[in-house]
């Protein structure tokens, strides 16, 4: 079996990239602020449904084209038009790539904002954690039953990321992979200062107890809205990297595994603790990589084993271990936020 | 004079248990006012339905010249009425420094969009940080900054409280069994604390408590409850000498 060894570490740095989003996105929801976000894949999915209508509306329409039905008797038609724009004209694909990032920012902000609401009719934060988790199955079947956006169940292919006009491959992914680190390190930046902030002593304390914060005379349900925007808009913009990378937009990739995956990863790595999240993202990026490595090395030997699934029960396994073990996480949270502490050092 | 605080005929129900029933009570600024009775007479209710915990069933309350008989707890808190828990309801997880800083008012890095840039907010934290020190300093937690509250002892508790209340700035504070668990010394402390806090800054008290020996010392002016009901005011002689009073609560 032959490993192209740089393309391999390409791949696995943009996935780790992409999956740091996801995981500091729940780990400021959850880790700081204390609300059970079991719809994650709900607000990534809206990245990558943001960037199945853009690629098929507004890119045609930006390359001055007409546009054509993705998914009837123009599909080829349609999918050679997408692949010709983003392969042939740099400047109009990366024009349509950043009003696809500013569009998910936006949709993902504002459905966090509005899925921390149905917390109003529900003291009991897990109870949202079930809303959101149900719901985002929910959305998810009906962005698949309403063909126009994203072909039902066939999706969407074509979907280039924003350097495929560059000819050599390696160059390509690797200018891809560097976008997706330098966005989670600009998201890392953005969560540590707000949890090292007054803003995130706030969030801190209504995640122990949002009654005793109320009666504080602090605004709790629009500080818990406006953390639920941030971190659904990074999560929907983990999305569109997620569908550029693959190059391919299906509402079966954002079902509750990929929840289940970003738990992991905030879990494993911290909660709490930004700097934990990215460790759990790369533990889990490892694994997931190793493992699918050494299902097809398996499958080319000729075994019969589908070592794919050996994958689940691991990350079950470890989801026990640390909840009985370790609860903290391999890296625990840091108790003080502001600068306050060090003024006062004698 | 108009009271800081009143309340006309308030009541609370759960199911059928009438646990404030048609309770009247006025608080002058500058007060310090107790109110007993025994365990399950309402005391903790009255100052739940009070505080915006829970809403009264019937009945107004007045702050300050507010109605804030159906105002939410936040609001009640901006008005100036802070208060504290029988339990102590501290950020266990947090260090003390930020439970103290926690409740401060118009803290710009509050705001989301203001939080990342930490120099639009530093030198309000850092006059926070200093205001926070003097006031641990005075409730006699000097040096426990950067402690987790939950390793505080239980009258350490207590006084990180009444320390966190006081960040809020508040008109006037009620508190709930504030030498509860407390050391025998340390509970007369806490009120010398509070009587110089009314001396210095004028602030009033509601204070509900079962050390009678130390709290009829302090107060002004005595509410006894029972069953729900106010069955005694006055200042603490009369109180003491009320022989109703003596026979619910310490049975003779």
């Amino acid at each position: 079996m032959n490993i192209d060894y740089v393309a391999t570490a390409l791949a696995l740095l943009t996935v780790f990239g992409i999956s740091a989003l996801m995981a500091l996105s729940l780990n400021l929801e959850y880790g700081v602020a204390g609300v059970p976000n079991f719809g994650q894949a709900m607000f990534v999915s809206i990245g990558a449904y943001t960037a199945g209508v853009t690629y098929t509306r507004l890119l045609p329409w930006l390359g001055g084209r007409a546009g054509l039905d993705p998914c009837g008797d123009t599909l080829t038609k349609a999918l050679a038009l997408r692949t010709e724009l983003t392969t042939l004209f740099p400047t109009v694909g990366f024009l349509n790539f950043g009003l696809t990032v500013l569009i998910a920012l936006l949709l993902g902000g504002l459905a966090g904002y509005l899925a921390s609401y149905a917390a109003l009719r529900v003291w009991e934060e897990w109870y949202l954690g079930l809303i959101l988790l149900v719901g985002s199955e929910v959305v998810r079947i009906l962005a698949q039953g309403y063909p126009p956006l994203l072909c039902g169940s066939n999706g969407l292919s074509g979907i280039g990321q924003p350097f495929v006009w560059v000819h050599n491959a390696t160059w390509s992914a690797a200018l891809f992979a560097l976008l997706a680190l330098l966005l989670a390190g600009a998201a890392y930046l953005l969560c540590e200062r707000l949890v090292r902030s007054p803003y995130g002593r706030l969030l801190k304390a209504i995640r122990e107890n949002d009654r005793v914060t109320l009666g504080l005379g602090k605004p709790v349900q629009r500080r818990r809205a406006q953390v639920m925007a941030i971190g659904s808009a990074i999560a929907a913009l983990s999305g569109v990297l997620f569908a550029v990378n693959l190059g391919f937009v299906s509402t079966n990739d954002y079902t509750v595994a990929l929840t289940l995956d970003v738990w992991v990863m905030v879990v494993l790595g911290g909660v709490g603790n930004g700097r934990g999240a990215l460790l759990g993202a790369l533990i889990v990026t490892v694994l997931n990589r190793l493992t699918a490595i050494a299902a097809i090395a398996l499958n080319a030997m000729g075994s019969q084993f589908e070592f794919n699934y050996v994958r689940y029960i691991l990350f079950a396994a470890i989801l026990l271990l640390m909840l009985r073990y370790r609860r903290q996480g391999l890296l625990p949270e840091r108790a003080r936020t502001t600068i306050a502490h060090d003024e006062l050092r004698p | 004079m108009t009271d800081l605080l009143a309340l006309h005929d308030v009541r609370k129900s759960f199911e059928r248990l009438r646990a404030v029933n048609e309770v009247s009570l006025g608080v002058a600024a500058g007060q310090i006012v107790g109110l007993i009775g025994p365990n399950g007479s309402g005391k903790s209710t009255l100052f739940n339905v009070i505080a915006g915990g829970a809403r009264a069933d019937a009945g107004r309350i007045v702050f300050d010249g507010h109605d804030i008989t159906a105002q939410p707890a936040d609001e009640i808190c901006r008005l100036g009425l802070a208060r504290s828990y029988q339990d102590p309801a501290l950020f266990f997880r947090m260090t003390v420094l930020d439970n103290m800083l926690l409740p401060a008012k118009g803290q710009r890095g509050e705001q989301p969009a203001r939080a990342p840039w930490h120099g639009l907010w530093r030198r309000q934290e850092q006059a926070l940080a200093a205001q926070a020190n003097a006031q641990l300093n005075q409730v006699e937690l000097r040096g426990h900054y950067a402690r987790l509250a939950s390793d505080l002892s239980g009258g350490q508790m207590k006084l990180l409280e009444l320390g966190r209340s006081l960040m809020g700035q508040p008109k006037m504070l009620l508190l709930d069994e504030p030498t509860a668990g407390v050391a025998p010394k340390l509970a007369r402390l806490i009120f010398e604390q509070i009587a110089g806090l009314r001396a210095a800054q004028g602030l009033t008290f509601l204070i509900i408590e079962h050390r009678l020996e130390v709290l009829f010392d302090f107060v002004d002016d005595i509410y006894v409850m029972s069953a729900g009901a106010v069955i005694a005011h006055g200042p603490p002689a009369a109180i003491a000498a009320n022989a109703h009073v003596r026979e619910i609560y310490f049975g003779d």
